[in-house]
C-alpha cells in the first residue's frame, strides 16, 4: 500500500517552512516534539494506514515552521510501514529540511538514521537530544568535530529542560533557506560494493518508475533488495531491469560470499564506527542510577521489585478513585461501615454525588419550563452520560500517570523482560503484563495499556482479550452472587478463583488464537527491546504521555460513552407504546425477554428466565447494574440477597450462571476503548459476538457437565 | 575460532557478531540497531528468559528466539 505523498501540510497551516521529524523510537522524539511545536494542531493517521501521524506549528520570529512527526524508525528501508512512510515523505519535496534526532545517551547506534538519511537528501539538521542526561552518564560528544565531518548542524538539546531549543529553530531555518548545510546527499565509499552499484546505476538511469529518488541512493537500496522499489519496477514495467539486478545480486552473493545487503549495512556502520571513534568519548561512572541498573537487571530481585513497584502504584491509583480494593477487603471482613466510608470518599463516588445533585438542580428548575420528556432526557440521559464520562477520567489519568512513570524512568522495558517468558507461550512479549494486572481494577485503563505493546499485532490481541480480566465491578456482582448461593467458604472459595482464572486463561488463550488465526503468524513477536538507562522520571515527559492518552480516550471513547447512554436511556424510558413509567413495558425489557429462549437449557424457573434477560442487558451498561437490575425487578424494599435468591436458582444454575456474567461482554466504556484501540467497527463487533459466544459455550458446558456430574452423586 | 548463536554466550563474556540467520526483515532489524558483523557485543545477562547484551554502548534486550538467530564468535581473554 503506497501512502500519499501528498499532504499540503504548508497551506492547511501557511507555513514559510515545513520540517519532517525522524528519529529512533525511544530518541525522546515525542518529548521533542511537544516542546517545538506551541501546540500539537492535528494528530490522524498517514493516509490508508493506522500509524499516528502528528502535525505541529510554531511561529519563530517571522516566520511559521511546520512539523510533521515521522514515525520512529532504526532505518529507512523498506522493512516495515513505518520505513516506507518516513522515507516517501522525505522525498516526496514537501519538507525543506529534516530533522533527525540523534540520542546522545547512545550515540554510536543512534547515528546510523541520519546518515542514512543523508544519503537520501542533503538538507538534514542534527538534534542530539537528552543532553542533560548525557553528562551524568560520562559521554562526551566533539560537537564541531562531529558538524565538519557531516556537514551539518548538530545542536545539543534537551527537551526536558528546554535547553537548545532556539539555536535549533535557528539552524532549521538557515538550512530549510540553503544558508547553511550540504549542498550534495552523503556518499558514504562501499568497497566492494561500488562496481556494482555503478552498474545498477547504468541499468536505471532511464527508469521512469524510479525518477524520483536519488540514482545513487536507489542503486544502492536496489542492490540490498528494496521491496518497496523492485514493486516499482514491476509496476512500470520495467522487469528486464529488475532482472538484471537480481543477476547482480547473486554475482555478489557467490563472489563475495555475502549478501550485498549485509555489505551495505556494515560499510555504513563503519562510516559511522569511524566518526564515533574521533568524535564521542566515554568516561567510567558509577552512579546511584547504575547501581538501581544492577538490581533490575538481577533475575530474581529485578521481577519482584518491579511488580510490587507495579502493584502499589496501581492500587494506589484504584484505591483513590473507587476505593477498591480497600472496600472489598473491608466488607470481607465485617468492617462494612468502614468499607462505606472509604467508598463514599473516593474520587468516583465524589463525582457521582457531584453529577446527581446536578441532575436534580437541574431538574427544578427545568420542569415547570420544558416538556417532561427533555428534562428527562437531559437529566436521566444526557447528565449520567457525560457523569460516566468523567468519572472514568481520574482513574484513567491516574493509571496512564503511573504507565507514563514507570516508561519515562527505564523500568517498564525492564519489567517486560522480566516476564516475557511467560508471556511467549501465549503469542504475547512481557508488555502483555500491564493489561493484566490493571484489568483488575477496570477493563477501561486495561484496554488502553494495550498501547504500551510494540507491535500492532500485539496491541490488537491485547485489546480483543483484556475485557476477560475480572474487573472490580465484576466482582461485585461475584461477592453477592455467593453471599446468596453459596454456603460454606470452601465453596465460595473455589467459585471466586475458579471465575479469575477463567478470565486469566481466556485473556492468554484469546491472544494466542488472535494471533495464529487472525494474524496467521505461529511466532510470537519479535522480542527486540532497549533499555534505556535508568533515571528519574521527567515531570513534563510523564505529563505529556498522561495527557496524550487521557486526550485520545476522551476524544474516541467519550463520544462513544455518551451516544450509548443516551440510546440506552431511551430504550428504559421507551416502549412500543410510547413512553413508559413502568420499565417492564420498555424496550429495553423486550430485549431482555427475547434474550430469554437463550437461557432455556439453563432449566431456569419461570419468572426468572426473563429477569436474567433483563439484567443481562443491564449488565453491559455497567456490570454493578446486574445486582441493581435484579432487585428493580423485584420490587421496592427489597435487599440485594433477597432479590437474588427470588430467582430461585439452584447453586449450579448459580454458578454457571455467574460464569456467564462474568465472560459475556464488558461494560459499555470498555467497549467503546476497544473500538478506540481497535480503530475497526468490524473487530469490535467481533470481539463483542466472540465474548457473547464464549461466554455462553463455556457456562453452558458448565452447567451440563456439573448437572451431570451431580446427578451422577444423587444431588 | 568456532561460530556459536549468541545465546549460548556465558554471562560476562564478550563475542564478535558473525552473521545473523532468518530472514531479511529481523536481520535487517537487528543490523539497524547496530548489531552488524565484526561488531562486538558482551552478554550482561543470560539466564532463563531474554538475554540482555551491551552492544555500541546501550543495552538491549533480546528474546531467546531472536538471539538464536545471530551467529557470533566468542572472544577469549
Amino acid at each position: 500500500m503506497s501512502p500519499n505523498a501528498s499532504y499540503d501540510v504548508r497551506n492547511k497551516y501557511r507555513c514559510s517552512i515545513v520540517v519532517a521529524v525522524a528519529g529512533n523510537p525511544n530518541v525522546g522524539k515525542s518529548t521533542l516534539f511537544n516542546v517545538l511545536t506551541s501546540e500539537i494542531a492535528h494528530v490522524a493517521n498517514w493516509p490508508g494506514v493506522t500509524v499516528e501521524r502528528k502535525e505541529g506549528v510554531k511561529s519563530f520570529g517571522d516566520k511559521k515552521i511546520c512539523f510533521v512527526d515521522l514515525p520512529g524508525t532504526y532505518g529507512i528501508t523498506s522493512s516495515s510501514i513505518e520505513e516506507i512512510i518516513a522515507r516517501e515523505y522525505i522525498i516526496s519535496g514537501e519538507p525543506d529540511v529534516i530533522l533527525v534526532l540523534v540520542d546522545s545517551t547512545a550515540p554510536e547506534r543512534t547515528l546510523y538514521l541520519p546518515i542514512q538519511i543523508l544519503e537520501l537528501t542533503p538538507k538534514v539538521v542534527i538534534a542530539l537530544t537528552k543532553v542533560d542526561l548525557m553528562h551524568s552518564l560520562g559521554i562526551h560528544i566533539h560537537i564541531d568535530k562531529l558538524e565538519s565531518k557531516l556537514g551539518v548542524p548538530v545542536i545539543p538539546v534537551s527537551a526536558i529542560k528546554g535547553i537548545g531549543i532556539k539555536e535549533l529553530l535557528q539552524a532549521l531555518v538557515e538550512v530549510a533557506e540553503g544558508k547553511k548545510g550540504r549542498k550534495e546527499p552523503l556518499r558514504i565509499n562501499y568497497g566492494g560494493l561500488e562496481p556494482f552499484i555503478n552498474e545498477v546505476m547504468r541499468i536505471i538511469n532511464d527508469s521512469k518508475a524510479l525518477k524520483q529518488y536519488p540514482i545513487r541512493w536507489a542503486a544502492i537500496r536496489l542492490l540490498e533488495g528494496d521491496e518497496r522499489l523492485e514493486f516499482l519496477l514491476e509496476k512500470h514495467g520495467e522487469v528486464d531491469k529488475l532482472k538484471k539486478i537480481r543477476e547482480l545480486r547473486e554475482a555478489i552473493e557467490k563472489s563475495i560470499g555475502k549478501s550485498p545487503e549485509e555489505l551495505a549495512i556494515a560499510a555504513r556502520f563503519n562510516f559511522v564506527d569511524s566518526i564515533s571513534k574521533e568524535v564521542i568519548i566515554r568516561v567510567e561512572k558509577t552512579t546511584f542510577m547504575q547501581t538501581l541498573e544492577k538490581i533490575f537487571q538481577h533475575s530474581i530481585l529485578g521481577p519482584a521489585v518491579s511488580l510490587i513497584l507495579l502493584f502499589m502504584a496501581f492500587l494506589l491509583a484504584f484505591a483513590i478513585n473507587t476505593g477498591f480494593p480497600l472496600n472489598i477487603i473491608f466488607s470481607v471482613l465485617g468492617l462494612e461501615e468502614l468499607a462505606s466510608i472509604i467508598e463514599s470518599y473516593s474520587l468516583s463516588s465524589l463525582l457521582g454525588e457531584v453529577f446527581t445533585y446536578l441532575s436534580n438542580i437541574i431538574y427544578d428548575v427545568l420542569t415547570p419550563n420544558i416538556p417532561p420528556w427533555l428534562t428527562s432526557l437531559i437529566c436521566d440521559g444526557i447528565i449520567p452520560g457525560v457523569g460516566a464520562i468523567l468519572s472514568f477520567l481520574p482513574l484513567i489519568a491516574m493509571i496512564m500517570f503511573f504507565l507514563a512513570l514507570l516508561e519515562d524512568s527505564g523500568i517498564a522495558p525492564r519489567l517486560a523482560v522480566s516476564f516475557n517468558n511467560l508471556f511467549t507461550k501465549f503469542g504475547l512479549t512481557g508488555r502483555a503484563l500491564y493489561p493484566l494486572i490493571i484489568g483488575l481494577g477496570c477493563n477501561v485503563p486495561a484496554v488502553m495499556a494495550s498501547r504500551t505493546a510494540i507491535e500492532d499485532k500485539e496491541r490488537v490481541q491485547i485489546a480483543f482479550s483484556a475485557p476477560f480480566i475480572q474487573c472490580q465491578a465484576r466482582l461485585v456482582v461475584i461477592l453477592a452472587f455467593i453471599s446468596a448461593f453459596f454456603k460454606s467458604v470452601l465453596e465460595r472459595t473455589i467459585v471466586i478463583i475458579s471465575i479469575y482464572t477463567a478470565g486469566v486463561l481466556i485473556y492468554l488463550v484469546t491472544s494466542l488464537i488472535i494471533r495464529r488465526l487472525l494474524f496467521k503468524t505461529k511466532e510470537s513477536p519479535e522480542f527486540i527491546i532497549e533499555l534505556p538507562p535508568i533515571h528519574k522520571p521527567n515531570a513534563k515527559v510523564v505529563w505529556w504521555i498522561t495527557w496524550d492518552y487521557t486526550k485520545h480516550f476522551l476524544k474516541k471513547a467519550g463520544l462513544i460513552i455518551f451516544t450509548l447512554s443516551i440510546v440506552i436511556w431511551f430504550m428504559l424510558n421507551y416502549g412500543p407504546s410510547g413512553q413508559v413509567d413502568d420499565i417492564t413495558s420498555s424496550y429495553a425489557f423486550m430485549m431482555g425477554k427475547a434474550i430469554a429462549p437463550l437461557l432455556a437449557p439453563f432449566n431456569l424457573p419461570d419468572q426468572t428466565a426473563w429477569k436474567i434477560g433483563f439484567t443481562l442487558f443491564q449488565g453491559f451498561i455497567a456490570k454493578e447494574a446486574i445486582v441493581e437490575g435484579v432487585v428493580l425487578l423485584s420490587g421496592e424494599g427489597v435487599d440485594v440477597l433477597e432479590a437474588l435468591r427470588s430467582l430461585n436458582l439452584n447453586p449450579i444454575q448459580a454458578y454457571s450462571l455467574l460464569l456467564f456474567m462474568a465472560l459475556y461482554v464488558p461494560c459499555l466504556a470498555t467497549v467503546a476503548v476497544m473500538y478506540a484501540e481497535l480503530r475497526n467497527v468490524k473487530l469490535t463487533i467481533l470481539s463483542v459476538i466472540y465474548m457473547v459466544t464464549i461466554a455462553y459455550v463455556i457456562s453452558l458446558s458448565t452447567y451440563i457437565f456439573l448437572s451431570y456430574l451431580a446427578s451422577l452423586i444423587g444431588w | 575460532m568456532r561460530s556459536v548463536p549468541l545465546s549460548m554466550i556465558p554471562k560476562g563474556s564478550k563475542a564478535v557478531v558473525v552473521s545473523i540467520l532468518g530472514g531479511r526483515g529481523l536481520m535487517s532489524r537487528l543490523m539497524q540497531m547496530g548489531l552488524t558483523p565484526g561488531t562486538e557485543v558482551e552478554v550482561i545477562e543470560n539466564r532463563a528468559g531474554p538475554i540482555l547484551i551491551r552492544v555500541r554502548g546501550t543495552v538491549i534486550a533480546l528474546g531467546r528466539g531472536v538471539a538464536s538467530k545471530i551467529i557470533v564468535s566468542p572472544l577469549y581473554r
